[in-house]
């Protein structure tokens, strides 16, 4: 039908574009995960799976896959409950919600690298403000960036300030969409403000902080920038996240087939994990 | 000029929006189509439109085949029950783009579109936005933009259904006078209001999940319904049934209540019958006793709904009253204007017909 | 009760405000800092605690010797991003507009799975793709070259101006869509005419959105250039060494965060001054 041309032109330029960009790549990182290629041998060969099965005896990666689950879910669970909080705060408040809505926002648009590049210095052991603040508040100064569970506690600091603004406005916007007749219910029980949280507001708002969470984990999958610009990993592979891992194999150790195969892993366990998560909070809501 | 629809199907998932329906709308005739919600009546429009491509069937206007011509070159003009205009042009504007979009000239797109909202009574709203008007008065720029294409099919899905009482009241005259003045075109109006039906148009359509199931004269379909489907359709509130009989010289209803035969029924076999009588065709003071299910009252009348061995029943009383529910009241009915339907539900016999 | 509760809310978001405006602040007042200012700790409040200088902020716009260039590289990012942001917008709106209103069949794939596709692409780690777009480029002779940079960039913002005009298409009523082909428009014509100029919050925000991921990017525009071509984090970046002052990787680093802030402002008065007012009661 006539109809067919006209959707064609609408859908056709966008998926043919994203489709080259990205599964051709896809594609080749297959084939280049059978190669051997490196600095010494540039270029594809046939390497068989021996690229796979040093992944699967590469500890490093599997231990860059544990701290990537750890400082992933503990910030976005911070940047929840806290964007969570603020929300509640601000909520009923017309003339705060305006201000803040604008302040909140400023984090998210700014270029996280660069910000990380600012904390590194907020973050000095000796010449920063962190330590010079909790100095004079009388406690002894933290060593952010020296150690490795302080590392991943500023890492996720870091995260945590950049990125609670997108749950904040996400869950203002759930909470501003929410049917008013539950809480003039809940009212007329008799209900504090507790028990209406907890038996209104939190499963009413259920689906929305399933999304919430759900799109802030798989941003917070790709950890990398804020490791590279804090601690490069650091100290030693304390805060070495998968990618940050694959980028040294692949891009400063230049071996490119080990590296191709090990991204795939990720790329695979990824989907998997998000997938099961996904699968589990959305079958928590449909229980409820 | 004729727009033939022949055994036009448009089914999804197995439920029939249209069912095999077969029509003929001729140059100059205003058509309304009467059913209730989800009857088919939209559907139909959309189709004559375009907007909806049916499985089976053909569709010609003069003889050409109008089913494969896109939406945009059919020469159709619409008016939805939702006011739908452009938000971001200004009234005048919105009036005038069918015509620029046909490559009329901007300056007597503009006049032709003034004298357009003129004749729907808007005529110093051409800078406003429809966003800063009523209701009725964005319905009107709907019309007006309608009209001034002077398409050659001009379909208007419940128009004033959003509208308050009054509003449609008053439009609805409005229309009569615009459609008289349409003799090139084809109007097809779609309503559930039967008393809408019956005024506006000249032939007057039924169609109930999905078909045409009577079509003819407004009048002449109000006296004498097909079915009793049809016989519900056209009243409101739906005609009464009564199931029963003839029998022995007499109508037998349920519960031993027995009627003089009227005259309209005199030549009737033995046999069962379902009876048909409107609303208002029932009355206080009789000698059918009748509980008091459920008493509403609207306007001037009091609505009566009432059970009874023969059946249940609705009854208009002149006047506001109470009536206390569960009570019993008197009921007589009119069996000079009793409806003859056989059990399957096909008209036998319809009684003679009076002036209104 | 009430007013402890009050108390606690107002201290809650002051706490949180001063932590959200905290690296802008030591930003800010350590751009304007030269070597004393620093090495001796931490100092805040100029005049009192140090002297403040504009050197920081002159060494930006100096070429050569002890100047960071700061201007080509805003230049370069400012050029891509636009570019991309664009061209993803053209796509990406065109094709939403197809998935909201058409239904697509191909095979099994029908387009809830399109409409997946195009956003899951967000879940794809960006190093699953730096190692083959690297070798692309280096095939096309496009590595560390400005279009080579937009064409992956493309490839990033296509995927979320794509989420978001759809979101926004379908929640834009079809009838009017309608009303513009009975008006005698064909689909494209009814797209133009009709429907873009009624979209243009969902435009700017899908457009906001592009610019925004696109002006801060740093993984692909370090892994893709070198020395040729640098865009504006990357540069940034590399002055995070123990060679470079506090104060002009200072000074650099609010450079490049203002543009964005600044534009978002200008949104968000947009967006909320109230426009688009319903076709449809």
């Amino acid at each position: 039908m006539l109809k067919l041309k006209y959707k064609q032109f609408f859908l056709l330029p966008g998926l043919i574009v994203l489709v080259a960009i990205i599964i051709f790549p896809l594609l080749f990182t297959i084939r280049v995960s059978f190669s051997s290629w490196d600095v010494v041998k540039p270029g594809l060969d046939w390497f068989g799976g021996k690229n796979w099965g040093r992944l699967f005896e590469d500890m490093r990666f599997w231990e860059s896959l544990a701290r990537l689950s750890l400082m992933a879910t503990g910030s976005v669970f911070i940047q929840y409950l806290v964007g969570f909080g603020l929300a509640l705060l601000v909520w009923r408040n017309i003339i705060l919600k305006r201000f803040i809505r604008v302040l909140f926002l400023v984090p998210m648009m700014t270029t996280p690298v660069i910000m990380s590049v600012i904390w590194r210095t907020i973050l000095h052991e000796s010449l920063g403000p962190a330590n010079d603040i909790i100095r004079i508040l009388g406690f002894e100064p933290l060593s952010w960036l020296s150690t490795g569970p302080m590392a991943m506690v500023s890492v996720i600091l870091v995260e945590v300030w950049q990125w609670t603004p997108f749950m904040f406005l996400l869950l203002l916007a759930g909470l501003m969409s929410l049917p008013n007749e539950p809480y003039m219910a809940a009212a007329i029980d008799g209900a504090g403000p507790f028990r209406t949280f907890f038996s209104v507001t939190f499963p009413l708002m259920a689906p929305i902080s399933i999304g919430a969470i759900l799109i802030r984990l798989i941003e917070a999958s790709k950890l990398m920038e804020t490791v590279y610009v804090l601690t490069s990993g650091g100290p030693g592979t304390a805060t070495e996240t998968s990618s940050y891992y694959i980028y040294i194999r692949g891009l400063r150790d230049y071996q490119i087939g080990y590296a191709a195969s090990l991204s795939l892993a990720y790329l695979v366990i990824m989907i998997i994990s998000l997938t099961i998560i996904a699968k589990i909070l959305t079958r928590k809501i449909a229980q409820d | 000029m004729a727009l033939i629809l022949e055994h036009i199907d448009i089914r999804v998932d197995d439920i029939a929006f249209l069912d095999d329906v077969s029509l003929t709308f001729k140059r100059g005739g205003l058509y309304t189509v009467l059913g209730r919600t989800l009857a088919g009546k939209t559907t139909l429009l959309r189709a004559i439109a375009g907007l909806q491509q049916p499985q089976k069937g053909t569709l010609t206007l003069n003889g050409k085949d109008y089913l494969h011509l896109p939406v945009w070159k059919r020469r159709v003009a619409m008016v939805y029950q939702q006011f739908i205009n452009y938000p971001h042009l200004t009234v005048l504007a919105n009036v005038a783009f069918p015509l620029r979009r046909a490559g009329v000239p901007a300056e007597e797109a503009k006049r032709r579109a003034m004298e357009v909202l003129d004749m729907v009574g808007l005529a110093d709203f051409e800078t406003r936005r429809p966003s800063a008007l009523s209701g009725g008065q964005q319905q009107r720029v709907a019309l007006a933009r309608a009209l001034v294409k002077r398409a050659e099919i001009l379909l208007l899905d419940e128009p004033l259904v959003n509208l308050d009482y009054k509003l449609r009241e008053q439009l609805r005259e409005e229309f009569q006078n615009i459609f008289e003045g349409q003799d090139d075109a084809i109007v097809v109006y779609t309503t559930t209001e039967p008393a809408e039906a019956i005024q506006l148009g000249h032939e007057l359509i039924i169609m109930d999940k999905g078909a045409v199931i009577q079509k003819g004269k407004p009048l002449a379909v109000f006296n004498a319904p097909a079915t009793i489907r049809c016989a519900k359709i056209i009243n409101d509130p739906p005609i009464n049934i009564f199931d029963g009989a003839i029998e022995n010289g007499a109508i037998q209803l349920q519960g031993s209540v027995l009627l003089p035969i009227p005259p309209h029924l005199a030549h009737l076999p033995q046999g069962t019958y379902c009876f048909g009588l409107r609303t208002s065709d029932l009355s206080l003071g009789g000698v059918i006793g009748s509980k008091v299910e459920l008493s509403e009252i609207s306007g001037s009348q009091t609505i009566l709904h009432l059970s009874a061995d023969i059946g249940a029943f609705i009854l208009f009383e002149d006047g506001v009253s109470q009536h206390a529910i569960g009570s019993t009241v008197q009921v007589n009915l009119d069996s000079d204007r009793i409806y003859a339907f056989s059990p399957r539900g096909d008209l036998i016999a319809a009684p003679a017909i009076t002036e209104n | 009760m009430k007013s402890l509760y009050l108390v606690l809310k107002y201290l809650a978001i002051l706490l949180w405000s001063s932590f959200v405006a905290l690296p802008f602040l030591w930003a800010l007042t350590t751009s304007f800092k030269t070597s004393n200012g620093v090495t001796g700790g931490a100092t805040y409040i100029p005049w009192l605690q140090y002297e403040p200088s504009l050197e920081g902020w002159k060494v930006l716009v100096r070429t050569g010797g002890q100047g960071i260039n700061i201007v080509a590289p805003f230049i370069s990012s400012a050029i891509v991003t636009l570019s991309a942001s664009l061209i993803s917008m053209v796509l990406g709106t065109l094709a939403a507009y197809g998935l909201s209103r058409f239904s697509y069949r191909l095979g099994f794939v029908k387009n809830s799975d399109i409409t997946f596709f195009f956003i899951a692409q967000r879940i794809m780690p960006p190093i699953v793709l730096a190692i083959p777009f690297f070798l692309m480029l280096q095939f096309l002779g496009l590595l560390d070259t400005i279009p080579g940079l937009i064409l992956v960039y493309v490839a990033l913002l296509l995927p979320i101006a794509t989420w978001v005009m759809v979101d926004f298409f379908n929640n834009v009523p079809p009838q009017i869509d309608e009303m513009a082909l009975i008006d005698g428009c064909n689909p494209i014509g009814a797209f133009v005419r009709v429907i873009l100029p009624n979209s243009l919050p969902g435009i700017m925000v899908g457009g906001l959105f592009c610019v925004m991921f696109g002006w801060n990017d740093f993984f692909f525009a370090f892994t893709l250039t070198f020395t040729k071509t640098q865009l504006l984090p990357v540069a940034v970046v590399a002055l995070n060494s123990s060679v470079t002052p506090w104060w002009s990787l200072s000074a650099s680093a609010l450079v490049s965060v203002a543009p964005l802030v600044i534009i978002a402002f200008v949104v968000e008065r947009f967006l909320s001054s109230g426009n688009m007012a319903g076709a449809i009661r």
